[in-house]
């Protein structure tokens, strides 16, 4: 019975090209250290699926951003678990990408045939800070006012098109519900799809070239 | 990079997959075991740590300091140093904008920068020491970034010239050093025999910022911890808190219940009509955010001063939104209110209560608003523990250990204190309400047994009869 229904979806779906392609791959020997790219992956999902729950009580006006975040905490069931997940999961994964990026200049794993892979995973790990950044600022508490403030002060002193830089991120001269509503978009939607579409490239690369080997004191 | 090369590495590569394992399930295997730790870590945190809780974001205090998330205090921390380097200080975005995009463009275009085909660690020092070196100066800056704010302007100086030389002056030293070896005498990070001196180099210079990490650290241990105000969270913590800064700013005018119509007693003020706040005039006709503005902007030409910090007030965003919800909470009859615990633990036969425990909540929601600077008190302030045995006009009569005599116990059981003209120097305290029994008893209790400050050394003078046990 299951054999039937399995050899019927296998038939449309292909799922034995998929197995043989995507699971059943020779690797080199692995190391622990070669599974930080997957956590970072982990953690990735983890933070979607939070932040997708969040995102049904959170408000982000100046006005409610504050209490929404209040009442995720005191009012709703376990709502103290989940933001306490994202908000750990958000450090977190900032440091474990980091790790794994050093893991992979250690490694050298960088060089032919990986650049390409290399590139890719600068972007991620530009938009995974990006990510933090613009979180940050989301619960409209003093800490994430102020850091706001300091942080798009900062990239404000770019010479020439600092000034610019300054409004694009503020949306104005001083931070408002502008900038909530900025940053709540990129926050929800800009940034994870870039990481997500990066995330496709940089899977679709480490299938295609396998997972680099430790190198040995002749390579 | 030529074909041969090329052709070579993907040989090695079919060798080292023949000896190697397989994606599912070797390697998925550890991914998942990694991954659900992760998860249990998460978990733990979320649960035993939790998020800190932060008041509101409040434009008008610019005197916050601004602290950012953790993982750009290297960044924060570089910039303030770089604010040290005389000259070039003045360039700001030198280090807020060419540092870190060169960085970035450093670590984007490293695979072609790098073309060497080599890949074990021996033939790559010069990349591995540069890269140790910026690391550790990173971890360095995020630990001098978290240290306590030195307390005065002498040891200011000291601590950021240690932080300079460690975070700033010895990583562009050691990361100077080896790029100069690099250009000039490259082979010293080839042959094996002296692949050491770079090596060495790394090492030392590394040891000397974590030195000097170290001496930073050590010299901040001492300094005096920041007070961390404690954030309410639940709606009951906020609603206590609302009542303790109404009982500090509002009552001279509005009374310990909002009932006062009339002003008595307050200067410029005396005999001026208000509508009670705890009317439903007041309470159904003003939305929070109109009271939010009455209280932050005051009423200044009817005589009520502004209280938030955007008009020269003390109140931040937060604290007038605990008021408000005081207000709606005891007086508005459209809100249930939820259980408010009392204002100190009962005391039990025999027990001594405590300045921490019981005085100091006491002394906050009755005494404090008259009894702070800019007051008319006599001096008698009453913030802290030491203010309130050590202030006054009458300092060494108002609280005498064990004495009845004390004018504070005096004057909190309704009998002023004249002197020897017969005037009275002293009124009753407080001067418009009559404490409860309980409150004016925790007084007496406390000053009988010699006024004790924490928790501990009021029980060590209780003499609480034997516990019964439970049946
Ligand atoms: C120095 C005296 C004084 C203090 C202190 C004071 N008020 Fe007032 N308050 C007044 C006066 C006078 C009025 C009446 C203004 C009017 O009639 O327009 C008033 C009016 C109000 C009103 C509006 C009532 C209405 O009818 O519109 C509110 C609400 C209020 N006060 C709340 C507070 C709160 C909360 C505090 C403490 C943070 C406070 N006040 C502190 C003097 C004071
Ligand atoms: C409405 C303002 C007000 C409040 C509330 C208040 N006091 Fe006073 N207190 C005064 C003033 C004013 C004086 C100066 C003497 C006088 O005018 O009676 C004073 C003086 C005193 C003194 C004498 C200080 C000295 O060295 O001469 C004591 C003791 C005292 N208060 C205790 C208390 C205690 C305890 C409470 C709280 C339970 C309290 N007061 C609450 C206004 C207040
Ligand atoms: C959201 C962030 C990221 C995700 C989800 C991710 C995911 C992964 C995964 C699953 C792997 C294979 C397993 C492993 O080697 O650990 C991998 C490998 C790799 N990653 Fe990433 N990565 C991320 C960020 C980065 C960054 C920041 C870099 C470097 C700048 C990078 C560069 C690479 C390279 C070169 C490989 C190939 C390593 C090899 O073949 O040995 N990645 N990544």
């Amino acid at each position: 019975m299951w054999k039937k229904i399995f050899d019927w979806l296998d038939e449309r779906l292909g799922l034995n090209d998929l197995y043989n392609t995507l699971l059943d791959r020779p690797e080199p020997r692995g190391n622990w250290w070669n599974t930080l790219g997957s956590a970072s992956l982990f953690l990735f999902v983890l933070q979607g699926l939070t932040g997708i729950f969040l995102t049904i009580y959170y408000t982000p006006s100046p006005d409610h951003a504050y209490d929404s975040i209040q009442y995720i905490m005191e009012g709703v069931a376990f709502g103290w678990l989940i933001r306490g997940i994202h908000h750990w999961g958000a450090s977190l994964m900032v440091l474990v990408v980091f790790i794994h990026m050093l893991r992979v200049f250690v490694t050298a794993s960088y060089k032919y045939p990986r650049e390409l892979t290399w590139f890719i995973g600068i972007g991620l790990l530009l938009a995974t800070i990006g990510m933090g950044f613009t979180g940050y600022l989301l619960p409209w508490n003093q800490r994430s006012y102020w850091a706001t403030t300091v942080g798009t002060q900062i990239a404000g002193t770019a010479p020439l098109i600092g000034e610019f830089i300054l409004k694009a991120l503020r949306g104005g001269p001083d931070l408002s519900a502008l900038t909530l509503q900025r940053f709540f978009s990129a926050h929800i939607w800009i940034i994870p799809a870039i990481l997500m579409a990066l995330i496709g490239i940089h899977l679709y690369l480490i299938i295609k070239h396998g997972e680099s080997h430790f190198p040995k004191k002749d390579e | 990079m030529n074909e041969e090369i090329k052709q070579k590495i993907k040989e090695r590569y079919e060798q080292e997959l023949n000896k190697g394992e397989r994606f599912w399930p070797d390697s998925i295997f550890k991914d998942v075991i990694v991954s659900l730790g992760i998860f249990i870590v998460l978990v733990l945190l979320a649960t035993f740590i939790g998020v800190a809780n932060e008041p509101k974001a409040d434009p008008s205090d610019t005197s916050y300091l601004p602290r950012p998330e953790w993982y750009f205090l290297f960044l924060f921390k570089f910039l303030a140093l770089y604010g040290q380097i005389p000259v070039i200080d003045k360039i700001e975005w030198l280090a807020t904008v060419l540092v870190p995009s060169l960085g970035i463009a450093l670590l984007t275009f490293l695979p072609l920068l790098d073309k060497s085909p080599y890949r074990h660690y021996s033939r790559r020092i010069f990349a591995l020491t540069v890269m140790g070196t910026i690391v550790l100066d990173m971890v360095l800056l995020t630990i001098m970034a978290s240290l306590p704010v030195p307390p005065d302007a002498d040891e200011l100086a000291v601590s950021t010239t240690l932080q300079t030389i460690g975070g700033l002056w010895i990583p562009a030293a050691l990361l100077t050093i080896l790029v100069v070896i690099y250009a000039f005498k490259r082979s010293l990070y080839w042959e094996s025999t002296r692949r050491n001196v770079p090596l060495w180099v790394t090492v030392a210079g590394a040891a000397m910022m974590v030195a000097m990490t170290a001496a930073v650290s050590i010299r901040a241990a001492a300094y005096p911890k920041p007070e961390e105000a404690e954030v309410p969270s639940t709606l009951v913590d906020q609603i206590v808190a609302g009542q303790d800064l109404y009982s500090v700013q509002c009552v001279e005018c509005h009374g310990d219940d909002g009932s006062v119509a009339v002003i008595e007693g307050v200067e410029g003020l005396e005999g001026e009509k208000i509508t009670p706040i705890n009317s439903r005039d007041v309470l159904y006709t003003i939305t929070d955010g109109a009271m939010y503005e009455v209280i932050a902007y005051g009423r200044p030409n009817a005589g009520m001063p502004p209280f938030g910090k955007t008009y020269g007030g003390e109140l931040s965003r937060s604290e007038i939104d605990y008021i408000i919800l005081f207000m709606r909470y005891t007086w508005d009859d459209r809100f249930e209110a939820p259980v408010i615990p009392e204002l100190f633990p009962p005391l039990a036969e025999g027990e001594v209560p405590s300045y921490d425990v019981h005085i100091a909540p006491i002394v906050k929601r009755y005494c404090v608003s008259c009894h702070r600077a800019g007051k008319e008190n006599n001096d008698y302030l009453m913030t802290s523990y030491e203010e309130i045995l050590t202030t006054g006009e009458n300092v060494e009569k108002n609280i005498i250990a064990g004495d009845m005599n004390s004018y504070l116990l005096q004057v909190i059981q309704g009998h002023e204190i004249v002197n020897e003209k017969g005037e009275v120097i002293i009124g009753v305290m407080p001067p418009k309400t009559k404490l409860k029994a309980n409150v004016v008893d925790a007084f007496i209790r406390w000053i009988m047994n010699g006024m004790p400050k924490t928790a501990e050394d009021a029980a060590a003078l209780s003499v609480m009869p034997e516990a019964t046990p439970a049946p």
